[in-house]
């Protein structure tokens, strides 16, 4: 009871932290030079085993970038106009000139993300599932003008702490067969985004629909 | 007792956090599936379909690149003319997507490679 209630304790400053805003600013000299109202996301760069995490993970992005401000141009449709285009790997798509794609598609800046990790590693009757990714930004000249990496973990046994031998057992193979036949990546992956776009130190300012109704 | 008080104070601060601008109606878990599940486009469709007409009927403003995906999943149907229908949506609710909006709808006014409708 003593560990769970220090453990709240911790999730409680976590989120009040979340709202906060007092860490030091990253270097947003470039981004402010010209901040951008559009922001293009490409295909996902895979250097995972998993050959669907790309497409996971560009689903998870639109939403809370448009939530910022910014128009987010439409990942699917974006990603079915590189395909009529003969772009169908991402990396090929990373490869091009960042200001040719801006104007391609009219954007004021693109957003390029890569999957580092995207694992789950079992040990018997434990799993950790991680994610890590680079995140990087250019302007429609070709500048980069934000970057980030975010690595996230998730153990399902961590949250049964409270009780005790065989219960503990059970649970924990339990919980482990579970993640062994669908590790749960999104909320990871959707937890990682978050960090880096709306908190210190990389949170993006806000764009310009952020009062509009 | 003290751990439900907790766990609610915990999560009225999240959603505090982390209330929406737009009202996405789940677009990246039903994206997600779809890429998941070809077989679910049709559903993906008609959901975001009635949402948008949920939107106009309430004058509320859908999310950047709501029409415009709903027009890329009638086109690989092969249906353009919906197509650009949504195309031309996306283009007058957001300014920033005119030119890409623009270039689709152009490039639906040429003959496709298939010979048109399916």
């Amino acid at each position: 009871m003593k560990t769970w209630t220090r453990l709240a304790a911790v999730v409680l400053v976590g989120a009040l932290g979340g709202c906060a805003t007092t860490k030091p600013p990253h270097d947003f000299t470039e981004f402010n030079k010209a901040p951008p109202r559009s922001i293009l996301i490409v295909p996902v760069v895979n250097r995972s085993l998993d050959v669907d995490a790309s497409n996971y993970v560009l689903s998870t992005l639109t939403v809370p970038l448009a939530e910022l401000g910014y128009y987010v141009f439409p990942v699917n449709t974006v990603k079915v106009v590189l395909e009529q285009e003969g772009l169908y790997e991402p990396e090929q798509v990373r490869r091009m000139e960042p200001a040719q794609l801006a104007a391609l598609f009219g954007a004021d800046a693109v957003l390029y993300v890569t999957i580092k990790r995207w694992d789950a590693q079992y040990v018997v009757i434990s799993t950790t599932v991680t994610v890590e990714f680079d995140y990087e930004m250019t302007n429609k000249n070709g500048t980069k003008i934000w970057s980030a990496n975010k690595q996230m973990q998730y153990s399902p046994q961590q949250q049964q702490q409270g009780a005790s031998g065989l219960a503990v057992l059970i649970a924990a193979a339990v919980s482990a067969a579970v993640t062994r036949a669908a590790p749960n990546y999104l909320p990871l992956t959707q937890q990682a985004n978050q960090q880096v776009l709306v908190v210190e130190p990389t949170k993006l300012p806000a764009g310009p629909y952020a009062s509009a109704p | 007792m003290i751990r439900f008080a907790l766990i609610l104070t915990v999560a009225l601060l999240m959603s505090a956090c982390v209330q929406r601008k737009y009202d996405w109606n789940n677009y990246d878990a039903n994206l997600y599936r779809y890429y998941k599940d070809p077989a679910s486009a049709q559903q993906f469709r008609a959901g975001m379909e009635t949402h948008l007409k949920d939107l106009e009927a309430k004058k509320q403003r859908p999310a950047p690149g709501l029409y415009a995906e709903l027009g890329t999943l009638y086109l690989e149907q092969g249906d353009r003319t919906t197509a650009a229908t949504y195309y031309a949506k996306e283009r007058d609710a957001w300014p920033e997507s005119r030119y890409l909006m623009e270039t689709m709808l152009q490039s639906l006014q040429k003959p496709s490679k298939d010979g048109g409708k399916k």
